[in-house]
């Protein structure tokens, strides 16, 4: 928490700095400079709360345990499908997927599993309302249908160039 | 009716059946909103007046010519290259990318920033190796890399 705040901090006195080095230097483009950040932060803010209680909600009621549960027990190319498509819905950083991701590894998931995941994760889910109202819906759906094929060619191309090396480091 | 309203009605719609289902975790799920905000909104700020500096600054005209369909394939990789390196929060991408397709800015090169902006970061690679080892990391940036560059033409051929 201490952390966040203080991140928090340095960003508001960047954004102190750019608005009093532009009222200091360029006095004439300020209120131009201002209304636009002003209209862009006054056309998001309704979208930024819902995807704010969005994280808030997935976070709690789609725990990291159930997902992994979920990838873990289906065998084989179901497994797959799902490591290509579910991660496409949840939010959170690489930070957060990449440990939950070790353990899954450690219970037996393949490389495979692993790369689609991390590629299907970029769908963003929990944002698509801001990245609809920042660059359309035609954008969005079609970035995300983009996703699927583009996370099982990862896991399977992926799976390949690790498994010819592993093997090459074990014939070695 | 403004969109923006309509997601507000599905999340409080969600709420309030959380609400019923658990009290307890609700009370968390806010927590989370909270502090997600708190980290976000902050960066947004910054970014937003970014956009306001682009937009009265530099024409319509000058980020066509870098950032537009003329820029071509090594406009992609260096949009490419930029999303590598930029510490961007994933959800500051949105209105920074829309902001520079508004001004001139094409499609795949938009789409190569946002997808490797949220996929490869040289701020999570030391993470991902320490997780998964350098061999899967370099596999899966490298892979990733050049995926996203035929994806942005395809996308820009798809979209248009």
């Amino acid at each position: 928490m201490k952390k966040i705040l203080k991140e928090a901090v340095i960003y508001l006195v960047i954004a102190a700095v750019i608005v009093l080095a532009v009222a200091l230097f360029i006095p004439a483009k300020t209120e131009n400079v201002l209304s636009v950040a002003w209209n862009a932060l006054l056309g998001a803010i309704k979208i930024m709360v819902s995807v704010f209680i969005f994280i808030g909600l997935l976070q709690v009621w789609v725990s990291t345990e159930k997902l992994s549960a979920l990838l873990g027990k289906e065998a084989g190319w179901k497994r797959f499908v799902l490591s290509s498509m579910i991660p496409i819905f949840i939010g959170g950083s690489l930070f957060t997927i990449f440990p939950m991701l070790k353990t899954l590894k450690d219970k037996g998931a393949s490389y495979a599993a692993l790369f689609a995941f991390i590629t299907a994760w970029s769908g963003k889910g929990p944002l698509i309302p801001l990245e609809i109202h920042f660059l359309g819906l035609k954008f969005s759906i079609l970035r995300i249908l983009l996703i699927v094929p583009f996370a099982v060619i990862m896991g399977l191309l992926g799976e390949f160039i690790m498994e010819v090396l592993d093997k090459r480091d074990a014939s070695a | 009716m403004d969109v923006g309203n309509i997601y507000l009605i599905i999340a409080a719609g969600l709420l309030v059946f959380s609400v019923f289902k658990s009290k307890e975790k609700t009370k968390k799920a806010l927590i989370v909103a909270g502090k997600s905000a708190l980290t976000v909104v902050p960066v947004l700020v910054v970014v937003f007046l970014l956009m306001g500096l682009i937009s009265a600054f530099l024409s319509k005209e000058l980020i066509g010519q870098v950032l537009g369909d003329k820029s071509g394939l090594p406009g992609i990789l260096i949009s490419e290259v930029l999303g590598s390196i930029a510490l961007i929060v994933p959800a500051a991408v949105f209105p920074f990318t829309g902001m520079l397709h508004e001004k001139g800015a094409s499609y795949p090169i938009i789409f190569a920033f946002i997808m490797t902006a949220i996929l490869i970061g040289i701020s999570t690679i030391p993470a991902e190796i320490k997780f998964f080892g350098a061999r899967f990391t370099i596999v899966r940036n490298v892979l990733t890399f050049v995926f996203i560059f035929a994806l942005s033409i395809l996308f820009g051929m798809l979209i248009a």
